[in-house]
């Protein structure tokens, strides 16, 4: 089970602001699909459980070289607010 | 004039090389085809006709380099999540409406580099999530064979424009089925190859362990043509494979291609329960023609594959909820205009603008990741997920590749399984576990219903081994004959 | 205070974010000179493009493991880049690349010197990687966003909780800041904030072993002030508990200007950050025969060089101490010493004179008006008894202020030591002379006026008799007269 609460918790943390009717749909569905993979919990506890999805010749590395970005422009163009190039926002109080 | 709607990538390139026809030419069809058509059926999103004429034009003047350029002056459609510098790049979404891609993805500069003329960009699911693609911000695609019915998604808009002609292929992505699915509801072939075969730099990411990109076309040789020109490494993508891409036409051309002796195909049959009766026949008839061909059929056991769905969903909409962060309204995208605080910005932003379906995922993946969760739902899963790779490995020991529907059913009316979210993710539970193991597979039209809806046939293969499914599909489609294509609605 | 600390003990961790000396970001082309101008080095992956994928810069790993060796760590052959997920407008992604469960390593040690001369060993938790975040700065209008910085490659040093009071924390702090930039993995510099440090700091009473409440001192530039914030945030825990408050575990941020702690962050306002395996990274693989190349390069460690310093130079562990605080002092003392040959001698000079006034002076040794030469001849002036040790000390601050030779400061002003006797017994004649009561009474048997007598000449020869020769001479001439 889903509670409100819980919606509310989740969409805070997801940054999703819901209407009241999607709250409420929110729940149920919510609810359907944990009651649905809560299957997953019947079965036993995998020691090797470690997933590699990545191919074993793959290379994780780059060379150290600087190689600048040749459309910083179109980056910056789809900004919804620039100011001097900087990307524009309301005043941020708290600090990371 | 001729549309070329009826051509094939290996008629285009042929055609060419007798120097038949020019590049402008063929895309003056294509183009007068898609505003004749694409009205109707939604396929294609942006299309952008002087920049695509200036390309043909250049193409025009190089038709010497007709027999070196594997794609030239093919036109493909490219599923709107994968980046083409200067066009836009919506994914489906309101979030992106106006988004213009400041660089390519690589596999669409490979394409670009092998002489293939992006001509549109195709409607998806909302970054990908959906099976219908009516999950997308910009209506539905509607299924070439029957308007009243979906195109299955996500990739619905690159499947619907190959399947009606508008393009002779197309590119998509698969997280679970969508490439394969919609190849099937709009009867086209579809591939999905092995993770880590094609890049993913330039592909909007909605589950990185699981996303792959691949080709639609209207037979397995073009699909095969188009999949050797955008696999390979690349040192963008981390997770790319470094292996030698193998010509998988080269080898379609060989004599042998035809027959599938010293082939085994392995069937689930407890998978398969439950199944459709009429997708199950048309299964069973695939399965006689590929023992004609001489392929030994063997049983085998995925006993973990009914988990997939359960996998998946935790899995894909734990990724997803993380990758989709970035949609705020911040440095791009759309911002919303009411907001009194920082926080209230991004819940708004994204709140306005991404669909219900994206929502619900997020919400799903954001829970299973939360504080307290993991264990039980994500870590779950991945356990799972090894379970199922396991079930693969042990499968591909006694057999090339595995074969099972595509789909349960064949295209199914539009806003029949909106209200449902768990009805609309079963319409994959033959698709998923390919993409949980990281297998290539491919789906190929094995006929079409009682009601004239195209049915397909899923191979899956070992890791890497596209080779054996494309040329598996091929003599297949050899001996199937030519399908009962869709109403070639307007062409003249 | 002592009674109080009789009381409590405080418990101290620091978290050091240290930039790799990597040329390009940690996971994109792109470089991360600082003071480049507003957006100009970003890309799609570290602006956060949609599509855009991360590949790591193997050189980050090269330094990360140069780290791991330098404190002792162990290296782990596989570990995982993890996605530590919050909002922030300077995050780009959503999200930022870290390590979480399995960094590429652990259980490390720093050697901090304490003022006694005593060592005290800190644990080192862990070793991780990860990716810097961009700037929000201040405009009109409200924040600008400056990715610049967004990607820019870290290490994270986090400590054990086994420092006791700021002076421990203060000496790891240096010991760890003189390590990374001995091993040219970082280099240190705080001011724009390539060497950052967060504290954790809590107090308990003594013989309790459950630690007190947490507070997290966020972000402290400087060495100086992550003493003192340490030493107010203790005091301030204490007074809270003495009050019979109840502590609440918090972030706080140091306020330079008005010398106190603030509250940033409530508890209730802590994130749940979602950590999970970054799927776009393969599992980060280091090999033992990759850690032995790294190994077999590494340069001389601070606390090797002080262990060679003691042994051949026979200096003092405080002072080899300070000598080996960063490379370039070591650097210059050793030139010093190969040019003077007196090892002790030029200890003293380097640790007390010329790192006194360069560091009364705000300059680092780079900088200093007094060149190696320079000091040498000094060195061997005094040495040599050319000029006493005092007069040394004046020429010495005038090489500092004029940068001149100690040859020419000592020839302009005259201040060559006089060792002829005839001068010196010209002027206690003089001074026998001018102080004829006192005569009587050293010869009436007070011994003791021989200094004064030895005062009164150094007066009138301004200091430049030669101090040794002078007393010899002064009894001498005493002692002579009827």
């Amino acid at each position: 089970m889903v509670s409100r609460e819980d919606v509310l918790h989740i969409a805070r943390l997801a940054r999703l602001s819901l209407s009241e009717e999607e709250v409420e749909r929110y729940q149920k569905h919510l609810g359907r699909v944990l009651e649905y993979v809560g299957e997953l919990r019947a079965l036993p506890q995998e020691s090797d459980a470690l997933v590699r999805h990545v191919p074993r010749d793959a290379v994780a590395f780059r060379g150290d070289s600087i190689l600048p970005f040749s459309n910083t422009r179109g980056s910056l163009d789809n900004a919804p607010a620039l100011e001097s190039d900087g990307f524009l926002l309301p005043t941020v109080v708290e600090h990371e | 004039m001729t549309t070329f709607r009826k051509a094939g990538v290996q008629d285009l390139l042929e055609g060419y090389q007798r120097k038949e026809f020019k590049p402008s030419e063929v895309v003056s069809g294509t183009m007068a085809a898609i505003t004749q058509l694409n009205p109707e059926l939604n396929a294609l999103l942006e299309t952008r006709s002087e920049e695509v004429s200036a390309r043909a034009k250049d193409l025009d003047a190089r038709m010497g380099e007709a027999s070196k350029l594997p794609l030239f002056g093919v036109p493909i459609a490219i599923k709107d999540n994968i980046l083409v510098r200067g066009w836009k790049t919506t994914a489906g979404s309101k979030a992106l409406q106006n988004y213009v891609s400041p660089y390519t993805g690589t596999c669409v500069e490979r394409m670009e580099a092998a002489g293939a003329i992006v001509i549109g960009k195709a409607n998806c699911d909302e970054f990908a999530m959906g099976s219908s693609n009516e999950n997308s911000a910009y209506g539905p695609v509607k299924n070439p064979w029957d308007s009243t019915r979906v195109t299955g998604g996500s990739s619905g808009g690159s499947a619907a424009a190959v399947a009606a002609g508008l393009v002779p292929g197309a590119l998509g992505t698969d997280t679970g089925g969508s490439i394969r699915q919609p190849a099937s509801l709009c009867g086209v072939v579809g591939l999905k190859p092995t993770y880590g075969r094609v890049s993913r730099y330039g592909v909007i990411a909605f589950a990185s362990s699981l996303d792959q990109v691949g080709p639609f076309g209207r037979s397995v040789w073009d699909t095969a043509r188009l999949l050797e020109v955008i696999s390979g490494y690349d040192a963008k993508d981390a997770t790319s494979s470094r292996g030698v891409v193998p010509r998988y036409t080269e080898a379609l051309a060989l004599p042998s291609a035809d027959s599938l002796r010293n082939i085994n195909i392995g069937i689930a049959p407890e998978w398969m329960e439950g199944l459709d009766p009429e997708v199950k026949k048309s299964f069973d008839a695939a399965i006689e023609t590929a023992k004609g061909l001489g392929a030994k059929i063997v049983e085998v056991k995925l006993p973990h594959a009914k988990y997939a769905l359960s996998v998946y969903y935790l899995i894909a909409a734990s990724e997803a909820s993380s990758n989709l962060a970035r949609y705020d309204g911040v440095h791009y995208g759309t911002r919303s205009k009411k907001w009194d605080s920082l926080e209230e910005l991004y819940s708004r932003s994204r709140g306005e603008t991404l669909g219900r379906e994206v929502k619900l995922r997020i919400m799903l993946g954001t829970y299973a990741l939360s504080a307290g969760y993991y264990d039980a739902f994500y870590g779950k899963a991945n356990q799972v997920r090894r379970l199922i790779q396991r079930d693969f490995d042990e499968a591909f020991s006694k057999c090339h590749c595995v074969a099972a529907p595509t789909s349960p059913t064949t295209a199914f009316r539009l806003g029949e399984k909106m209200e449902d979210p768990l009805t609309m993710y079963l319409s994959d539970i033959f698709t998923l576990p390919v993409n949980l193991a990281g297998l290539p597979g491919l789906s190929v039209p094995s006929g079409v219903d009682s009601k004239k809806l195209p049915i397909g046939l899923q191979l899956i293969g070992r890791l890497f081994d596209e080779s054996s499914l494309l040329q598996v599909a091929h003599a297949y489609e050899k001996a199937r004959g030519p399908l009962s294509h869709p109403p070639w609605k307007g062409d003249r | 205070m002592s009674d109080i600390f009789d009381k409590y003990e405080p418990v101290i961790g620091l978290e050091v974010h240290a930039q790799l000396l990597t040329k390009s970001k940690m996971f994109c082309s792109c470089a991360h000179a600082f003071g480049a101008e507003i957006n100009t080095q970003i890309c799609p992956v570290c602006s956060g493009q949609p599509g855009s994928l991360p590949v790591i810069n193997q050189e980050a790993v090269n330094l990360g493991v140069r780290a791991a060796l330098a404190l002792e760590c162990e290296i782990h052959e596989e570990s995982i880049f993890a996605r530590k997920n919050y909002f922030y407008p300077d995050l780009p992604k959503g999200y930022q690349i870290s390590q979480f469960e399995r960094p590429f390593c652990t259980k490390g040690k720093v050697e901090a010197i304490l003022k006694s001369g005593e060592s005290k060993w800190i644990g080192v938790t862990r070793i991780h990687f990860e990716e810097d975040a961009g700037k929000s700065v201040h405009a009109q209008g409200g924040t600008m966003v400056n990715l610049n910085r967004a990607g820019v490659p870290l290490i994270e040093i986090v400590s054990e909780p086994d420092m006791r009071n700021s002076q421990e924390a203060g000496q790891y702090l240096r010991a760890l800041h003189s390590i990374l930039r001995f091993a040219q993995i970082c280099d240190g510099n705080m001011e724009q904030g390539n060497f950052r440090c967060d504290a954790n700091i809590s107090v308990r009473p003594r013989g309790q072993e459950k630690f007190g409440t947490k507070i997290e001192l966020k972000n402290i530039n400087s060495f100086r002030f992550v003493e003192k914030a340490i030493d107010y945030e203790i005091a301030r825990q204490i007074e809270c508990i003495e009050r019979g408050e109840k502590l609440v575990q918090e972030t706080r941020s140091w306020n330079s200007a008005k010398n106190m702690t603030e509250v940033m962050r409530a508890k209730e306002q802590a994130h749940d950050y979602r950590y999970f395996p970054e799927p776009d990274l393969p599992t980060l693989v280091i090999s033992s025969s990759w850690i032995e190349e790294i190994r077999s390069e590494m340069p001389e460690l601070p606390s090797a060089k002080r262990q060679r310093f003691i042994s051949q130079y026979a200096l003092n562990a405080y002072d080899a101490g300070v000598l080996t605080g960063s490379k370039e002092v070591a650097g210059f003392y050793e030139e010093a010493v190969a040019k003077t040959g007196n090892s002790k001698a030029t200890a003293n000079w380097v640790a007390n004179e010329l790192l006194g006034r360069l560091n009364a002076a705000g300059k680092d040794i780079g900088d200093s008006p007094v060149s190696v030469d320079h000091l040498a001849e000094l060195i061997a002036a005094v040495e040599g008894g050319k000029i006493s040790g005092k007069i040394g000390k004046t020429v010495f601050e005038e090489m500092f202020e004029t940068g001149k030779s100690p040859s020419a400061i000592i020839k302009e002003k005259g201040l060559v030591q006089i060792s002829d006797p005839a001068a010196l017994e010209t002027a206690i004649k003089k001074v026998i002379a001018a102080n004829p009561s006192q005569v009587a009474d050293y010869k009436g048997g007070k011994d003791k006026l021989l200094a004064f007598f030895v005062g009164q000449v150094m007066k009138e020869t301004k200091g430049q008799a030669n101090p040794a020769l002078l007393n010899t001479l002064v009894k001498k001439v005493l002692d002579s007269l009827p």
